[in-house]
C-alpha cells in the first residue's frame, strides 16, 4: 500500500528513511519521524481499534498523549509484547509490529460488535449487571464470556528480554513541558544559574511550536525551538529528557518521570543497538521548584456518531499536516466554537485537499483566522454545528444546522454536507492532570470556559495549562514562571530574557458549546461520544443524572468516564458539562473529578528498575560463605540472611535428603563434635559508666552482680510485657558489655536500646554500637569440642578454669579470639569470636584438627532440633508476640525486686498476664512415636467434642529426634504449667487425630551436666 | 594482646602478630564474578580498599576533638557530614551523626591508635569501637562516576550539593552504606562487610552500560 496521504513536501519527516513496519497483520511504509498513528494516517488506514463496550469501528482522533481509541499493543515477539501503547506516542522505527488490542477476530469484522447492536444500540451504564443479574449465581459465568470480550492489551507470557532501570535526580527547577512556555522557563531558569531539568512526553520538543503558523522574530517557529534547545543543551546546569513523560506528581515536588530509551528504535534494546542498556528508565526528580507547563488538550464536541473514523480533532488535523505531512483525508468539514481550531481549515486546503465548510457555533466570528479563511474562500456557515456524522466504517457525510445554544435545540432545517473528515473543537481544556496528583483542588476559569490548576506549594502554573493561550502570552508566562522558580530555590540575579517577536494576531471570543443538539433527544438520536476509551455516551450520563448520581464522582464510577488508561483527558469537561446541563446547575457546581497518577500507563519493568532477579533483595553472607557453598549446603533465609540450613552428604551416590542430613548432624554433636556457623547473631557493642544500669532496665533480670569475665542470659520485653528478643549478653569490663540478639532481631534491638536511651534516660552514660559484621562467630560443640579446641588455642580450656557461661580472651589458630563457653545446643560448647577476616583461616584450621573427631558442619535445621530438645525456645517462633517470659515459665529469669522498673515490668502486673489461663509453654511427647506434629497445629483437650472445637493451644516447634528415637514437640498451652502428664489432642485437617502427652519442655539432660562437663 | 583501661573498657587487638591468611569481604564476590573487561574506555573504575583500621568514636565533640589532635594530629570535623583527611591523605575521620566520627587508618594502626585514644581520654564518657573486620571501602572514579551513584542512591551527588570533603550514611540500592568524596575525581563507600557482595554485584550491573574496570 502506497502513502496515500502523505504530501510531497514539507513536515518534520525524512523521507530518505523509509522504514516498513505491520500493522494488524499488514505491511506498510512510513518514514523516519513518523509516529505510529501518522504512519498509519498516511497509509489510509481508518479502523485502528474497537470500541472497550459496543465493540465500534474507532480510528486515531488525537495527535497526543490525550489519543483515546489508537491504543495498540506492540512487540514482535511474545517475549517483547508491551500493552497500553499510544501510537501518537509510539515513534516509528523499522520491523515495528503492532496490533489492536481490541477486536476478534480482527477490527475490521468483530464479533463482539453484535453485542452493542442488542437492544437497539443503547446500552445503558451498567448494562452487563443489569443484563445478566439472575441467576445471581450464573454471574460468575457470564463474566468470563464477558471478559473475554474486553480489555486493553494484553501480558507479555514470557519474561521481558530488555532491562529497566532508575536515576535519580535533585534540581532547583524541573519543567514539565518543552512547548513555548516550558523552553522560555527553562530558557529564564537556566540563565539564573539554576539546576534545570526540562521533559517532554513527545518524539521532539517544541509542542505547539512544532505545527504553528506563526513566526518568532520573522523566522519559523521551529527554528526558534532549534536555538533554544541547542543553547539550553550546551548548558552543563540542564538535563534535557525528550521522550520522558512526567507521570506522577507527588508530594514536596517529588516527580516520576518515565523515560522510553529505546522503545522508538527498536523493539528491543539489543535491536537498538544498545545491548545492556535499559529500555526505559524511571527518573525519580525531587525539584525544588516545578514550572508545570503541561499546555492543553483541545476538546472534542458531542455529537451523534461522533466516533466514526475520520472523526477528529481540529488541532491534530493540523499537528498531521505540518509535522508529518500526512493529511488524513480528502474533504473536510469543520465544526468549531473558536477561532483557534480555523487553523485546520487553512493548513487542509493548503495541502491541496478540499475544505467543504466551516460551521462555526458563534453568530458572529470575526478574528483574523476567519476572515483569512473567508479571504481565500472556504465556506463559513455560521450560528451552527455538526450535529451528526454520517458513515458506516468511515465518515462520507456530516449533517449540519443552525442550533440555539440557550435553549439546546436545533433550529432550522438539516443540511448534509458530503466529505469524508469532520474536525471539531469544542475549545480547551488545561492539562491539569498533574497538579491534580498533588490533592489540589482545579480552579474553574469562565472566561476560559475551562479548569486551571489549583495552587501548590513549588509549583509555577505556565502557559496554557494557567490559560495564556495566545503564543506571546505563553512565552512572556513561561519566561515569568522560569524566572520566579529560579528565584525562589535561590537564583535572584536573573537576566532579562528578551522574547522572541510574535505577530499579533486578533482571536474573537469563543463559545460555551460542549454536546450538540440534535433533532431527536440524546437517548433517541445515534450515540454522542463523550468519552471514547470508555464508551461513556451523552445519554449515558442523562440516564445517570435521572437515575440519582448527581455528584460527578458518583456519575463517574457509574459510568466509567474518565476510568483507565485515558484519565479523562478529552472527555471530562464535556461529562462535566452534559452532567451539569441535566441537573441545570453549572459546571463548578457539579464539580471536577481527581486525576491520579499515572497520567499514562507505565511499565511495570520500569517501576521495578534493577530490583529484581538476583538484585530484588540484598543476600548478606557471612565470612564463611564460599566454605558453605563448597561444601555442598542448602541455605535457608534468615531476614537478608543466607544461613546453611544444612549439610546433605552423598552416600553411595544418594544425596541426603534433610530428614537424613539433620538426623546425622545431631548425632555428630550429641557424640562427637560439630561446628556452627553462627556469625549472623547480632552484636552490639556496649559502653559507659552506665552501661550496667542501662541493661538492667531493658532486660527482665538482674545485671548488677554479672562480674567481668561472665556470661548471662537475659530477656527482653517490649513495654506490653511481651518477650521480644533474648540472647546472651558478657560483662568484658565493669563498663563495657556484649549483647547479643537473634539473627532477625538485630536491627531492631539496637534501635530499641537508641530509643530508650535518646528519648527515656538521655541521663545514662552509654553508646551503642553494632559489631554483628566485625566478628565472626563459630560455634563448636558436642563432647569432643574440648578435645578438638585445645588442640588449636592457648587457653586452658579445664572445667574448673574455663566455666560454664564464662568468656575469655585467647588465640585460635594464631588468631586473637574470644570464647565464650555458652551452649544452645546442650551439649559442652565454645563459641569462637575472631575478626571476620580471619574467619575462613580459622574454621579450616579447625576441620583440620577436626578431621580425627568427624567435626560436623551443622545448619539452621539442626540447631533448631537441638535447642528444642533441650527446650531452648527461639523467639519469633515459640513465641509470637504475645508471650510473656512468665508464660515460658522463666521466672527465674524476672527480677521483681530490681530497684528501677525495667521494661514491661508494670504490664506483667495486669490482671490479663495474671490469668491462670494464658498459653504456657510446655513440651508434646506423641503418644506414637513416629508421629511427628505438625507447626502450627491446634490443641484441644476433649478429642471427641464437636466442631467447632474449643482451641487450648498450638504447636510451636516439632521435629523427630534422633537421640530420642522419637518425634517431640514443643507447644503453648492454656493452663499448661499445670496439666503436665495431662493428654491432648491434636485434629488434624484430614480428619486424623493425633495424642500426646503434656510434657517438660526439656526433652535431654534436663540437670544441664552435658553442657557443664 | 588486650587489657582493661582506665575506664574499665576491655581492649582487644584482633590483628594476629603472625600472618595467618586474611580475606577481604569481597574475597567470594572475586571469584564468583571475575572482573569484567571494559572494552574501550571504561566509563567506571572501581576498586576495593581492602583491610583498614575502621575505628568508630563516639562521645562529646570537644573531648573527641583534643583526643585526635593529640593523637592523630588532626582535629574532629566538628561540621555535619564533613570528611577531613590527614596531610598523606591515608588517615581519615568522618563526621556520622552529632555524637558519632568514623576514623579510618591504614589496617594495623588501628589498635594502636585506639589504645593512644584511651589513654588521652581517661575516664571521659566516651566509646571507642573497632569496626575494622565488619566494613570494606570501594573507590568510584571514572567519567561516568556520578551517573553510577544516581542510578544507586536517592541522595544528591551533584557537585553543588555534594563537594569535595562531605560524607553522608545513604541509602544505596536496598542497603545502606557510608558515601563520600575524599577528591574531585573519586568517590568512597564505606559498606558493610554482609552487604558487600550485593553492593559490588550492584556496582557491576549498574556500570554495564558505562564500561568498567575493576583491576
Amino acid at each position: 500500500m502506497t502513502q496515500s496521504n502523505r504530501i510531497a513536501a514539507g513536515g518534520r519527516v525524512d523521507r530518505s528513511q523509509v522504514l516498513e513496519f505491520t500493522f494488524n497483520g499488514q505491511r506498510y511504509q512510513g518514514f523516519k519521524g513518523d509516529t505510529l498513528a501518522s504512519a498509519l494516517l498516511a497509509n489510509g488506514v481508518n479502523i485502528v481499534n474497537r470500541s472497550f463496550k459496543y465493540s465500534r469501528a474507532r480510528g486515531i482522533v488525537a495527535a497526543g498523549s490525550e489519543e483515546p481509541n489508537a491504543v495498540v499493543q506492540l512487540g514482535a515477539r511474545d517475549d517483547t509484547q508491551v500493552p497500553n501503547v499510544r501510537a501518537t506516542q509510539q515513534g516509528l522505527y523499522s520491523g515495528l509490529v503492532a496490533r489492536s488490542t481490541n477486536g476478534w477476530p480482527n477490527v475490521q469484522r468483530d464479533v463482539m460488535s453484535w453485542v452493542g447492536r442488542l437492544g437497539g444500540g443503547f446500552m445503558p451504564p451498567g448494562f452487563y449487571y443489569k443484563t445478566f443479574m439472575a441467576p445471581a449465581s450464573m454471574w460468575m459465568t457470564y463474566e468470563k464470556y464477558i471478559r473475554m470480550g474486553a480489555g486493553l492489551g494484553r501480558a507479555p507470557t514470557e519474561s521481558d528480554p530488555d532491562i529497566y532501570d532508575h536515576m535519580h535526580h535533585h534540581c532547583d527547577v524541573m519543567v514539565i513541558g518543552a512547548g513555548p512556555a516550558g523552553l522560555a522557563a527553562a530558557l529564564s531558569a537556566a540563565r539564573a544559574g539554576a539546576r534545570v531539568i526540562l521533559c517532554d512526553e513527545q518524539e521532539e520538543m517544541g509542542g505547539s511550536l512544532l505545527d504553528s503558523r506563526e513566526t518568532l522574530d520573522g523566522v519559523s517557529a521551529v527554528r526558534w525551538v532549534e536555538q533554544a534547545l541547542s543553547e539550553l543543551a550546551g548548558m552543563e546546569t540542564v538535563t534535557l529528557l525528550p521522550r520522558t513523560t512526567a507521570n506522577g506528581y507527588h508530594d514536596h515536588n517529588f516527580v516520576t518521570l518515565h523515560e522510553r530509551r529505546t522503545e522508538h528504535l527498536a523493539d528491543t534494546a539489543r535491536e537498538a543497538g544498545f545491548p545492556g542498556e535499559s529500555r526505559a528508565r524511571l527518573h525519580r526528580v525531587r525539584a525544588a521548584q516545578v514550572v508545570l507547563a503541561s499546555g492543553t488538550h483541545e476538546r472534542p464536541l458531542v455529537y451523534a456518531n461522533n466516533d466514526l473514523p475520520g472523526n477528529m480533532l481540529a488541532g491534530a488535523i493540523s499537528t498531521y499536516i505540518r509535522r508529518y505531512a500526512v493529511v488524513p483525508g480528502q474533504s473536510l468539514v469543520l465544526s468549531t466554537s473558536n477561532d483557534h481550531a480555523y487553523r485546520a481549515a487553512l493548513d487542509w486546503k493548503e495541502a491541496g485537499r478540499k475544505v467543504v465548510a466551516i460551521v462555526d457555533a458563534r453568530a458572529n466570528p470575526d478574528g483574523d483566522l476567519v476572515r483569512q479563511a473567508r479571504d481565500s474562500g472556504i465556506r463559513v456557515i455560521t450560528g451552527s454545528a455538526v450535529i451528526e456524522a454520517r458513515g458506516n466504517q468511515r465518515v462520507t457525510g456530516a449533517r449540519i444546522s443552525a442550533i440555539d445554544l440557550e435553549r439546546f435545540v436545533v433550529i432550522g432545517k438539516v443540511e448534509e454536507l458530503e466529505c469524508d473528515t469532520i474536525a471539531s473543537s469544542g475549545g480547551y481544556s488545561p492539562v491539569i492532570h498533574l497538579s491534580s496528583h498533588t490533592g489540589t483542588r482545579p480552579v474553574w476559569n469562565e472566561e476560559l470556559l475551562g479548569f486551571v490548576p489549583g495552587k501548590v506549594k513549588g509549583m509555577h502554573a505556565a502557559g496554557g495549562v494557567a490559560g495564556h493561550y495566545a503564543l506571546s502570552e505563553t512565552l512572556t508566562d513561561g519566561a515569568r514562571a522560569g524566572r520566579q522558580a529560579a528565584l525562589e530555590s535561590g537564583f535572584n540575579n536573573a537576566p532579562d530574557i528578551v522574547l522572541p517577536a510574535t505577530r499579533a494576531r486578533r482571536d474573537a471570543p469563543a463559545c460555551a458549546l460542549y454536546q450538540v443538539p440534535h433533532e431527536k433527544s440524546a437517548l433517541r438520536a445515534p450515540k454522542q461520544f463523550v468519552d471514547l476509551q470508555n464508551d461513556v455516551t451523552a445519554a449515558g450520563i442523562e440516564v445517570a443524572t435521572r437515575e440519582g448520581f448527581e455528584s460527578i464522582e458518583h456519575v463517574k464510577r457509574y459510568t466509567a468516564l474518565g476510568f483507565g488508561t485515558d484519565q479523562g483527558k478529552l472527555g471530562n469537561i464535556n461529562g462535566m458539562a452534559i452532567a451539569a446541563r441535566c441537573l441545570d446547575r453549572s459546571i463548578p457546581e457539579v464539580g471536577t473529578t481527581v486525576f491520579r497518577p499515572n497520567y499514562t500507563p507505565v511499565t511495570f519493568g520500569a517501576i521495578v528498575g534493577r530490583h529484581c532477579g538476583e538484585l530484588f533483595d540484598p543476600e548478606r553472607y557471612t565470612a564463611l560463605h564460599q566454605w558453605h557453598i563448597e561444601n555442598g549446603a542448602e541455605f535457608e533465609d534468615v531476614g537478608q540472611w543466607k544461613r546453611p540450613w544444612y549439610f546433605p552428604r552423598t552416600v553411595n551416590g544418594k544425596k541426603e535428603t534433610m530428614h537424613e542430613a539433620v538426623n546425622r548432624e545431631c548425632l555428630a554433636v550429641r557424640e562427637g563434635v560439630g561446628i556452627l556457623d553462627a556469625s549472623t547473631l547480632g552484636k552490639i557493642d556496649i559502653q559507659g559508666p552506665d552501661a550496667r544500669e542501662f541493661l538492667g532496665r531493658v532486660y527482665t533480670n538482674k545485671w548488677a552482680q554479672l562480674a567481668p569475665g561472665r556470661v548471662r542470659y537475659g530477656l527482653m520485653c517490649k513495654d506490653d510485657g511481651m518477650l521480644m528478643d533474648d540472647g546472651t549478653t558478657s560483662c568484658l569490663g565493669d563498663n563495657h558489655f556484649l549483647m547479643t540478639t537473634t539473627t532477625g532481631g538485630a536491627a531492631g534491638v539496637l534501635e530499641w536500646l537508641e530509643l530508650w536511651h535518646q528519648t527515656e534516660w538521655p541521663e545514662l552514660q552509654v553508646y551503642f554500637n553494632s559489631v554483628t559484621d566485625h566478628w565472626a562467630t563459630m560455634t563448636v560443640t558436642g563432647p569432643d569440642a574440648r578435645k578438638l579446641l585445645s588442640e588449636l588455642t592457648d587457653l586452658d580450656l579445664d572445667r574448673e578454669n574455663f566455666k560454664f557461661m564464662d568468656w575469655r580472651d585467647a588465640t585460635v589458630a594464631e588468631v586473637p579470639a574470644r570464647i565464650f563457653r555458652i551452649s544452645f545446643t546442650g551439649e559442652l560448647a565454645f563459641e569462637i569470636n575472631v575478626q571476620a577476616n580471619y574467619a575462613m583461616h580459622v574454621w579450616k584450621k579447625l576441620f583440620e584438627h577436626g578431621e580425627k573427631y568427624n567435626l560436623t558442619p551443622y545448619g539452621t535445621e539442626t540447631m533448631h532440633v537441638l535447642r528444642a530438645e533441650k527446650g531452648l525456645i527461639i523467639v519469633g517462633q515459640d513465641t509470637d508476640g504475645s508471650v510473656t517470659p512468665e508464660d515460658l515459665g522463666m521466672q527465674w529469669a524476672i527480677g521483681y525486686d530490681k530497684p528501677f522498673p525495667w521494661i514491661g515490668k508494670r504490664a506483667l502486673s495486669r490482671p490479663d498476664t495474671r490469668r491462670k489461663d494464658r498459653k504456657q509453654f510446655v513440651g508434646l511427647k506423641p503418644k506414637d512415636p513416629s508421629v511427628v506434629l505438625e507447626e502450627g497445629a491446634q490443641i484441644v483437650f476433649d478429642g471427641k467434642q464437636s466442631i467447632p472445637m474449643d482451641m487450648k493451644g498450638h504447636v510451636t516447634s516439632s521435629y523427630y529426634s534422633a537421640s530420642l528415637k522419637h518425634g517431640f514437640a514443643l507447644a503453648v498451652v492454656m493452663g499448661g504449667h499445670e496439666r503436665m502428664g495431662q493428654t491432648v489432642y491434636i485434629p488434624m485437617t484430614d480428619g486424623t487425630m493425633h495424642e500426646a502427652e503434656i510434657v517438660s519442655p526439656v526433652f535431654i539432660d534436663p540437670k544441664g551436666e552435658r553442657q557443664h562437663v | 594482646m588486650s587489657n582493661v583501661s582506665v575506664s574499665n573498657v576491655r581492649e582487644f587487638n584482633t590483628v594476629p602478630d603472625g600472618n595467618p591468611k586474611v580475606e577481604s569481604p569481597l574475597a567470594w564476590s572475586y571469584q564468583q564474578h571475575p572482573a569484567p573487561r571494559a572494552s574501550g574506555q571504561a566509563g567506571i573504575v572501581l576498586r576495593e580498599k581492602a583491610l583498614l583500621g575502621h575505628l568508630v568514636l563516639r562521645g562529646g565533640a570537644i573531648v573527641l576533638d583534643e583526643a585526635v589532635r593529640a593523637t592523630l594530629g588532626m582535629s574532629l570535623p566538628a561540621k555535619p557530614n564533613a570528611l577531613e583527611h590527614d596531610d598523606s591523605g591515608e588517615r581519615s575521620i568522618q563526621w556520622l551523626s552529632p555524637d558519632e566520627w568514623l576514623v579510618i587508618v591504614p589496617g594495623g594502626e588501628e589498635f594502636k591508635l585506639e589504645r593512644a585514644l584511651r589513654q588521652v581520654l581517661g575516664d571521659a564518657h566516651y566509646s571507642i569501637v573497632n569496626a575494622s573486620g565488619g566494613q570494606t571501602v570501594l573507590t568510584l572514579s571514572g567519567d561516568n562516576a556520578r551517573e553510577v551513584l544516581m542510578k544507586s542512591t536517592s541522595y544528591d551527588v551533584h557537585p553543588n550539593a555534594f563537594p569535595v570533603g562531605k560524607g553522608v550514611t545513604t541509602v544505596f540500592a536496598k542497603a545502606t552504606v557510608v558515601l563520600r568524596r575524599p577528591s574531585e575525581t573519586h568517590w568512597e563507600l564505606v559498606v558493610r562487610r554482609s552487604f558487600a557482595d550485593y553492593c559490588y554485584r550492584w556496582l557491576l550491573d549498574a556500570s554495564a552500560e558505562y564500561g568498567i574496570d575493576t583491576q
